[in-house]
């Protein structure tokens, strides 16, 4: 055998062994995979929404998403709103929750985010950005805190707050929720959503 | 090479040969993952699982691949067995496998694993190619232990997420950014050589 068709067949076989393995490996991780995915963003609603027992994908499109929390008889408890954009270094992936008129925004939590470690990265803790976010009035636009508050007392209603050095990470989830909010209010009044509202007699 | 016994094969990779401090490979990964324990713990396995099983494959081909493709196949088996730990991961560690970001896929571009199968498995038995995977693997483990083990102390006043530094301890931030890992990595490189020097000047 000359020397080329050798080495055209010992790669041609290494690439058809290792793609069928992959392919093998492939098959048996996809549900696994796509279960955790799934299973992060029901916990994400029942977190962002009180009160979901089911939820409901309504709306879904590149990098915004609608679903329904509902109780166990199927009555709506409000929205989860699945969004990302960019953030300081990479993009933010969030969800954050509403009622069901859109008027309060009951909590948020940070799904995704390489913001720089011990600053921008903090908008995932608790008690340095999120527990700010708690039932704020959506009524109107929301607005930045700065300089950072301490407890959310210090914050008027419409505000968040700003982590102190990470002034750009906090201002884009303030940015992705107030556009994503934007969005939510046109699907809705423009009935872009599968279920959601009618049900709800109103 | 093959005159070392099997034990002091997988020796040098822990100290005299260790990837990381001695030969300085696979830098990228050790110093963009060790801003926490558990990430360069599930970095280090991940590169154990890639570097072993490539190890093997590679040896036991070794005869049958002609010499002119030989980086290209080794290349392919990598990159197979790297997204196998990638799938793996996302499948049965997910929340480890979203800390790990890209950098699970970067192990195909780590040269500690190109290095060996070039280097070792390439010419060796299947059995002194394993002994020394698992010896090079260990010792990059260990570099990651210690490397993330000194930022995460320094930089969050934790190890493995549990507080250990009192509340008097105010976080060095700049031991989590990449600053800190040249910093820390230069640190432990000029103490791994100062060892060194005065070990050979005791044998001397």
């Amino acid at each position: 055998m000359s020397l080329s068709s050798k080495m055209i067949l010992s790669l041609t076989c290494v690439g058809l062994i290792s793609s069928g393995f992959l392919a093998g490996v492939g098959i048996w991780t996809k549900d696994k995979i796509a279960f955790n995915v799934q299973q992060e963003i029901e916990q994400a609603i029942k977190t962002v929404v009180p009160g979901t027992a089911v939820s409901e994908k309504l709306y879904e499109e590149r990098a915004f998403a609608v679903y329904a929390g509902k109780t166990e008889d199927g009555s709506l408890v409000g929205y989860a709103v699945y969004a990302s954009g960019s953030g300081f270094q990479d993009t933010i992936t969030m969800m954050f929750g509403t009622d069901i008129e859109v008027k309060k925004l009951t909590r948020l939590t940070i799904l995704k985010q390489t913001e720089t470690p011990g600053l921008g990265a903090n908008i995932e803790k608790e008690d340095l950005f999120l527990k700010f976010w708690e039932d704020r009035d959506i009524r109107t636009i929301l607005t930045l805190h700065k300089p950072a508050a301490s407890s959310p007392n210090e914050l008027t209603p419409t505000e968040i707050n700003t982590i102190t050095g990470a002034t750009i990470s906090s201002e884009s989830v303030l940015k992705i929720v107030n556009l994503s909010l934007e969005k939510l209010r046109e699907k809705i009044k423009h009935g872009g959503l599968l279920g959601g509202r009618e049900k709800d007699g109103n | 090479m093959a005159t070392k016994t099997l034990s002091a094969e997988y020796v040098k990779g822990l100290w005299d040969e260790n990837p990381v401090f001695r030969q300085l490979l696979g830098l990228c990964p050790t110093l963009a993952v060790t801003n926490a324990v558990i990430n360069g713990i599930a970095m280090g396995l991940a590169t154990t699982f890639v570097l072993l099983l490539s190890s093997l494959v590679v040896s036991l081909i070794k005869k049958v691949i002609p010499n002119q493709v030989r980086i290209a196949s080794y290349i392919v088996i990598i990159a197979c067995f790297v997204t196998v730990a990638d799938l793996f991961l996302q499948a049965f560690f997910y929340p480890i496998s979203k800390a790990l970001g890209p950098y699970v896929p970067l192990i195909v571009v780590n040269c500690v694993i190109l290095g060996r199968q070039e280097a070792f498995s390439s010419k060796n038995s299947v059995g002194r190619s394993m002994i020394d995977a698992l010896g090079m693997s260990t010792g990059f483990v260990l570099a990651l232990l210690l490397l993330s083990s000194v930022r995460e102390i320094l930089g969050a006043g934790t190890f493995l997420g549990i507080q250990v530094l009192g509340s008097w301890f105010k976080p060095w931030i700049i031991m989590l950014l990449p600053a800190g890992a040249f910093i820390a990595f230069g640190l432990l490189l000029g103490l791994a050589l100062l060892i060194e020097s005065k070990t050979q000047k005791r044998r001397a």
